[in-house]
């Protein structure tokens, strides 16, 4: 390989990256994404407009109604209306949840009566839903239990005492933010690269490599080595926007999270060349990358749901691209801090370095340097 | 043993064959030109000796012998291409001074103190001294052209090969390659094999091989092959029978004709050959046109128009007119501002200073123009046609776009095709079709609405010797029956003889403005209408 000549055909894609602007891309659109997603995704439920209609006024039913109160799950206003005038809110979409206390709820419950308690949920989104529905059980239970101490009766004999582990606050931003630098530096490295080769191809300028003694892993390489030094910069930005605005915890090795992301991001880059490589016009080339890589990397990265989950064909597929290898090592060193001493890190490590070969050799295999 | 040889070479896409046993032989020193229609195999043949391509055959040069692009990479730093289209090699970001770097680079040059003497040898061949530190994307065409024949040439190749280098290219800017290249061959000893559109220059060539439809008919000395086609040429006369054709002061027939002959043009060749092969040129006959529209005397009145970007001043002050029936020729070199002044008539480009009148009527808004639209057609450098629909689609659209019935375009549609000649090709899309073809049915598209006025930007660039004759007869004959103007820019000095009035422009002003033969009248030494250019390029600053 002769360097010089790398050297240059580098300097030269350098300088069109500056001059045409397309260096904005490479900064601005992991980053834009980051905070789309991380700040667009929700899956918890906090702040459910809940209505109550309290029709016993007693002690008893004023405890359970500050119980909702004082969560921050829901926003709770107790009011005395119709049943039919609250059903009508929540068609109007200005309440999610309607609480009904039955008229002589205390007086039940005193003499040990069965009490049944109205609850409606607007179950458009079924996720939400069933989260709401949960968040609104365990407030009922919660009080339950202790209105039953106070009536002197023994104890509960089971007490659930729950621990979430690695992610204490069960906070989203833990749980997507990780998963997103996994997507981010799929499609943004990927699309770049993409455009490398075919945009020779459009404007004619292949020629130039066509006609020069310049080998295949030349040119290649000073096709490749820019971008990936421009996208590595992104590891930092994206672990920076990741800790501190974001506020997620990094546990594990930071050379292990950097390493990984760079051998990720040469994988990425390559799956962008592949397509650059068999490809003739510049749209063609995006729009498949786009295809192929956001959807995947969407689906298989653990925001939506955990590859652990999957069955059937979802869990080959998701075997087939890198992404979740990735983002489990991602996952990893944000949340648990095991490291290299997990076996399956260790093999999924394994799998990325022979992924990054497998695709960089496809690449010059397709590569032809003749007119198609 | 001759110093390149190729034998039998044949480069076939998919199932199409583009260039068949192909073979040719030339010498240290040689120029060997390439000539024919577009599509017979030029680029073909000249991407399988530069080994970018696949092909069958072989190919020796020096001793080496290839018969594959693999095969080839060992003499790649031998070898120099220049593909065909204009500025197509360059990086329109990078500056002059960073491309000769970055092919200097790539080749592996040693930037020697004797490097940089012929790097500013040549940079001042290519007259590109003063602009090394422009982007490539702001330099004229011609600038384009030659700062891609200069990286072409940095490492010394000793085979070179010039895909059509000069098509587009202004008879200046065409001049000064011409003396690069042939400074080059006889100081380095390089073997130039060159493609080009414009016949005076194949006289410059040691051998010119003749292609048609895939193969090489004729190979052999400028002077050989116009003397083979001497018997056929006549001057001017009327045709007698179906194989014979007319065009500029000539007459082509394969029988005897009672008329003297005359000296041969090397363009005689094609029309002859064409005649050979038993086409019959189609013969064009243009209808009158559907409205009866009024063609004013002044058809378009512009005073001292001016356009400046930035500190560039592109036109300067431009003043001319033009008449009903005229045809006007807008000549000048490339980045002289006369696309920018048919620009600013149309209303694409705002107008900085001056006054225009189209149809009598002062234009000073868009307003102005609207009601003016659909009595002005315009074909422009790059032919606005839409490549995913075909012929027949892109005139329907273009029929649609001006709000005309569709019983009546589709008509016009048939009618146009029939008289243009591409009635053939009507369900093909555009980039399977020959340029000529698509140049014919550009023109068509712009005459659906039957405007008074045509602009015409360039329409013959890279179109063929018999393309470009039918082309004018075409003109000719919508002048004569529709009685309307047209305004045209061209880089073939020849062409200029066609036109009723030409117009020079230079550096963004007007420096002529009279008939031809006025023009050769004031310069009595003129051979042809391109040494008047030339000399009016050379001495009025």
């Amino acid at each position: 390989m002769k360097l010089g000549v790398v050297k240059a055909y580098m300097l030269k894609e350098l300088t069109e990256l500056l001059r045409t602007r397309l260096i904005v891309m490479v900064y601005l659109m992991p980053s834009m994404i980051l905070i789309l997603f991380g700040y667009g995704i929700r899956m918890d439920v906090s702040h459910a407009r809940t209505l109550i209609i309290d029709n016993d006024q007693s002690k008893y039913s004023r405890a359970l109604t500050s119980k909702f109160e004082h969560s921050r799950y829901f926003d709770a206003t107790v009011t005395q209306m119709s049943e039919k005038e609250a059903l009508h809110r929540i068609k109007q979409a200005t309440t999610d949840i309607i609480v009904i206390i039955p008229s002589s709820f205390q007086k039940r419950l005193l003499h040990g009566q069965k009490s049944e308690i109205g609850v409606f949920v607007d179950a458009a989104f079924p996720t939400r839903a069933t989260t709401m529905e949960s968040y609104v059980q365990g407030v009922i239970l919660n009080a339950a239990q202790e209105a039953t101490q106070n009536l002197g009766t023994p104890k509960g004999l089971i007490i659930i005492n729950n621990r979430n582990l690695f992610n204490q606050a069960m906070r989203d931003e833990d749980a997507i933010v990780p998963g997103l630098i996994g997507l981010v530096l799929l499609v943004a490295p990927a699309i770049l690269a993409a455009l490398l080769i075919v945009k020779e191809k459009e404007n004619g300028t292949i020629f130039n490599f066509y006609a020069s003694a310049l080998s295949k892993r030349e040119f290649l390489a000073a096709k490749l080595i820019p971008v990936f030094l421009l996208h590595s910069v992104n590891i930092f930005i994206l672990f920076l926007m990741a800790t501190k605005l974001f506020d997620v915890p990094f546990r594990g090795s930071f050379t292990l999270y950097w390493l990984t992301s760079e051998l990720y991001i040469l994988i990425s880059l390559s799956i962008g060349m592949l397509i650059s490589v068999v490809t003739k016009r510049q749209i063609v080339a995006v729009v498949l990358t786009v295809i192929i890589t956001i959807i995947p990397g969407f689906l298989y990265s653990g925001i939506l749901m955990p590859i652990s989950s999957m069955v059937g064909e979802s869990y080959i597929e998701a075997h087939m691209f890198p992404v979740m290898y990735y983002t489990h090592i991602l996952y990893d060193t944000f949340l648990i801090g095991e490291g290299l001493a997990s076996a399956k890190t260790q093999l999924y490590l394994l799998i990325l370095v022979f992924y990054a070969l497998g695709m960089l050799s496809l690449g010059t295999l397709f590569l032809k340097k003749e007119l198609k | 043993m001759a110093d390149l040889e190729v034998h039998n070479v044949t480069v076939s896409y998919k199932k199409k064959v583009a260039i068949k046993d192909a073979s040719l032989k030339a010498n240290a020193g040689e120029i060997i030109g390439l000539i024919g229609a577009d599509g017979s195999g030029k680029s073909s043949l000249m991407h399988a000796i530069a080994g970018v391509t696949r092909f069958e055959g072989e190919v020796c040069y020096g001793g080496v012998s290839y018969r594959s692009p693999k095969e080839a990479e060992q003499l790649k730093s031998d070898i120099g291409l220049m593909p065909q289209g204009i500025g197509l090699v360059l990086y329109d970001t990078l500056t002059v001074a960073e491309h000769l770097d970055f092919f200097a680079d790539i080749r592996n040059i040693q930037k020697n103190e004797a490097f940089k003497t012929y790097r500013q040898k040549l940079l001042h061949m290519a007259g590109l001294t003063e602009f090394t530190n422009r982007q490539a994307g702001k330099l004229s065409g011609g600038m384009m052209q030659k700062l891609s024949l200069i990286c072409a040439l940095l490492h010394r190749p000793k085979l070179l090969i010039l895909d059509e280098p000069t098509t587009g290219v202004d008879p200046l800017s065409r001049m000064e390659l011409w003396e690069i290249l042939d400074g080059i061959c006889k100081s380095e000893g390089t073997i130039a094999l060159v493609s080009t559109a414009y016949m005076q220059e194949a006289a410059k060539m040691a051998r010119v091989l003749l292609f048609d439809e895939g193969e090489i008919i004729a190979s052999d000395t400028v002077k050989a092959l116009i003397d083979s086609v001497g018997n056929y040429t006549y001057e001017q006369t009327a045709c007698e029978n179906e194989r014979c054709f007319s065009f500029d002061e000539h007459t082509y027939s394969l029988e005897p004709l009672h008329a003297p002959h005359t000296e041969p043009t090397l363009e005689a060749l094609f029309f002859v050959n064409a005649l050979q092969k038993g086409q019959t040129l189609p013969h064009i006959e243009i209808e009158a046109r559907e409205s009866q529209d009024e063609v004013p005397q002044v058809v378009m009145e512009a005073k001292g128009l001016t356009k400046i970007f930035g500190d560039f001043v592109a036109n300067d002050h431009v003043s001319m007119n033009l008449h009903g029936g005229e045809i006007v020729g807008l000549l000048g070199a490339n980045g002289a501002g006369k696309t920018t002044f048919i620009k600013m008539l149309l209303g694409l480009y705002p107008i900085d200073e001056g006054e225009l009148y189209l149809l009598g009527q002062q234009i000073r808004s868009g307003k102005d123009r609207q009601k003016l639209k659909s009595k002005i057609g315009y074909v422009s450098q790059h032919f606005a046609l839409y490549k995913d629909m075909t012929v027949r689609e892109n005139l329907l659209y273009f029929a649609n776009m001006h709000r005309i019935a569709v019983t009546t375009a589709l008509s016009r549609i048939n009618r146009y095709a029939k008289e243009l000649g591409f009635e053939d090709y009507m369900d093909y899309f555009p980039h399977e079709l020959p340029l000529g073809i698509n140049q014919r049915f550009s023109v068509a598209a712009a005459m659906l609405h039957e405007p008074v006025v045509l602009f015409l930007d360039e329409p013959t660039s890279g179109v063929d010797t018999i393309a470009r004759a039918q082309f004018w007869q075409i003109l000719q004959g919508i002048k004569k029956k529709w009685g309307i103007s047209i305004l045209i820019t061209t880089h073939y000095m020849s062409e200029a003889e066609y036109c009723d009035r030409v117009v020079l422009m230079k550096e963004g002003r007007k420096i002529a403005d009279d008939s031809v033969k006025v023009l050769h009248a004031a310069h009595p030494d003129a051979k042809n209408f391109e040494e008047i250019f030339l000399e009016y390029y050379r001495s009025k600053r």
